[in-house]
């Protein structure tokens, strides 16, 4: 299929309309109102149902009564908006049902900005709800990274009876570049999973429902079963790019766009003949630990953290790989500021000479 | 090559319609391309901006310091972007809302009293196509003429026959400044 030009929010919601997702729940926000445009149109197309809920809440709950039915649902937002939907995503979690959420990012905390930020990570890393669970975050960093990762995310979600977050900056969700989308997915809907209510006659569950209410003894199980689940992310599903790192002395951290001007960076320092490199989190939940394991910390002179957000949000889980092994250091921005390749080639640089803290 | 394009106005002047029209018309041309919009929560009047890249392979970063080609549409815009020019590029400028002397003499400056043109064509609205027509004239080397003519022709497929003449116009009128200011 050819390449088209399209916005980051409009390949978002084609990709999960390609997934199978056929119900849609929301409500508006800048910078990610195209989702739920383009749906309203859309899904009605393929037979799906698109509804503007009359909140945040009332949008995620729509979701979860859509999952319980075995139906591919989805809802998006930006910062506020997911902060409401926080007690339905924990929900999903745990009564254990898939669904995707995308948030498209924007500057924080409270109403912030509606220009693009990345001051959501330790809210999708950490807790995306209260209860202590935790999700797979996806954060891609070019429009077809982001419609592959969408038509992606259901089998995640599926897979581990969890909800699915992608995760994106609203200055890629706002950008137009070309993309080329994959086939119409037909999911099986047999009404054979364990979780879907929506059984035909004749059709036995193949499992058990789970209530949200759980006893003690019940819940501690199921809470040792989602660690299980977390630790299986770490070692299989971790997607991450790292780019010229094997003789890299200094190391950009960046994912979103961040990575993407940070690239155009590095190679300019290249140019110069320093030797920079870029690990970048495809996944940001599971952290992909390993590719910092794996560095060579006699020749790594610096780790530099790049983020959309202050203070540095992914600091810390850098931190807990590199141990102390290399000095970590920060160049951020945030309030919907954002960088560009000479800012980040002046911050690098000015590391590599020895003049920053 | 890659090349990049800011252009610049106020909300309403069509600033994000010329540069989707020029992402795409580069992308019908097997390039790629990334637009990016910038602005306020204001529907008109507010501060409006677009990037765009146009490249022979994959765009990395679709943002950048510095941009190669600039059109300014009113004085804000010339006032905030004038200086992000890069030395040898050049500036597009509707002279019909800028007053203020512009004073780089490193840069090509093509002067078209764009909103002045427009309105003796017949419509303001086309006041940002007589500026793509200046880009192009002025050889700024992101898409041709004969790429553009064909995208206007398949913009206005479905309207009538006078909507694409007046573009047709448009552009030309924009070429034939943009030719003049560099052969001059």
């Amino acid at each position: 299929m050819a390449k088209q030009l399209v916005k980051g929010n409009e390949a978002i919601a084609e990709a999960a309309v390609r997934a199978g997702c056929r119900f849609f729940a929301g409500y508006p926000i800048t910078p990610q109102n195209e989702i739920p445009e383009y749906l309203s149109w859309r899904l009605p197309e393929v037979g799906g149902v698109f509804v503007q809920g009359e909140s945040e809440v009332a949008s995620v709950n729509m979701v979860y009564g859509a999952a319980a039915s075995g139906c591919r649902a989805m809802t998006s937002s930006s910062g506020p908006g997911i902060s409401l939907k926080s007690e339905g995503i924990s929900y999903l979690a745990g009564t254990q049902l898939p669904a995707v959420i995308v948030n498209i990012s924007r500057g924080g905390p409270g109403l912030g900005s509606i220009q693009p930020a990345q001051q959501d990570y330790l809210q999708a890393t950490k807790a995306m709800g209260h209860g202590g669970f935790h999700v797979m975050v996806f954060a891609p960093a070019t429009l077809q990274e982001a419609v592959d990762l969408t038509y992606d995310a259901w089998e995640y979600a599926e897979r581990d009876r969890n909800p699915v977050l992608i995760l994106m900056d609203g200055c890629l969700g706002s950008i137009m570049e070309q993309v080329e989308f994959p086939p119409m997915k037909e999911p099986d809907r047999k009404g054979t999973h364990a979780w879907d209510l929506n059984l035909k006659e004749g059709e036995k569950r193949n499992g058990r429902l789970l209530t949200p209410y759980f006893p003690e003894a019940l819940l501690e199980i199921k809470n040792k079963s989602h660690k299980m689940m977390i630790e299986k992310w770490q070692r299989n599903d971790v997607k991450v790019e790292e780019f010229m790192v094997d003789d890299a002395e200094y190391v950009v951290v960046a994912y979103g766009i961040s990575a993407r001007v940070a690239k155009e960076a590095i190679l300019r320092l290249r140019e110069e003949g320093e030797n920079v490199g870029m690990i970048r989190p495809i996944t940001l939940s599971p952290f992909p630990k390993q590719s910092f394991r794996n560095l060579n910390y006699d020749q790594v002179k610096g780790i530099i953290d790049v983020e959309l957000a202050i203070p540095a949000q992914m600091h810390d889980d850098i931190a807990l790989e590199v141990l102390g092994r290399a000095p970590i250091y920060e160049y951020c921005r945030s309030g919907g500021l954002l960088f560009d390749d000479e800012g980040i080639y002046a911050a690098v640089k000015k590391i590599i000479d020895g003049g920053a803290k | 090559m890659k090349k990049s394009l800011v252009i610049s106005g106020s909300g309403g002047q069509g600033v994000m319609s010329a540069g989707i029209m020029i992402a795409q018309t580069a992308v019908d041309a097997d390039k790629y391309a990334t637009f990016l919009p910038e602005y306020g929560p204001e529907q008109r009047g507010g501060s409006a901006k677009c990037t765009v890249v146009v490249n022979d392979s994959e765009i990395i970063s679709p943002l950048m310091a510095k941009c190669d080609t600039l059109i300014v549409m009113n004085e804000q815009a010339y006032a905030k972007f004038g200086k992000t020019l890069k030395s040898g590029g050049v500036m597009i400028a509707n002279t019909s809302r800028i007053t203020s002397e512009i004073t780089r003499d490193d840069v090509t400056v093509v002067r078209v009293p764009a909103d002045d043109l427009a309105v003796e064509l017949g419509n303001i609205k086309c006041a940002n196509i007589i500026l793509i027509g200046a880009l192009i004239g002025a050889e700024a080397g992101i898409i041709t003429e004969e790429a553009m003519l064909a995208s206007l022709d398949k913009k206005f497929a479905s309207k009538k026959a006078e909507v694409l003449a007046l573009n047709h116009a448009a552009l030309a009128k924009g070429v034939a400044y943009g030719k003049e200011a560099i052969h001059k």
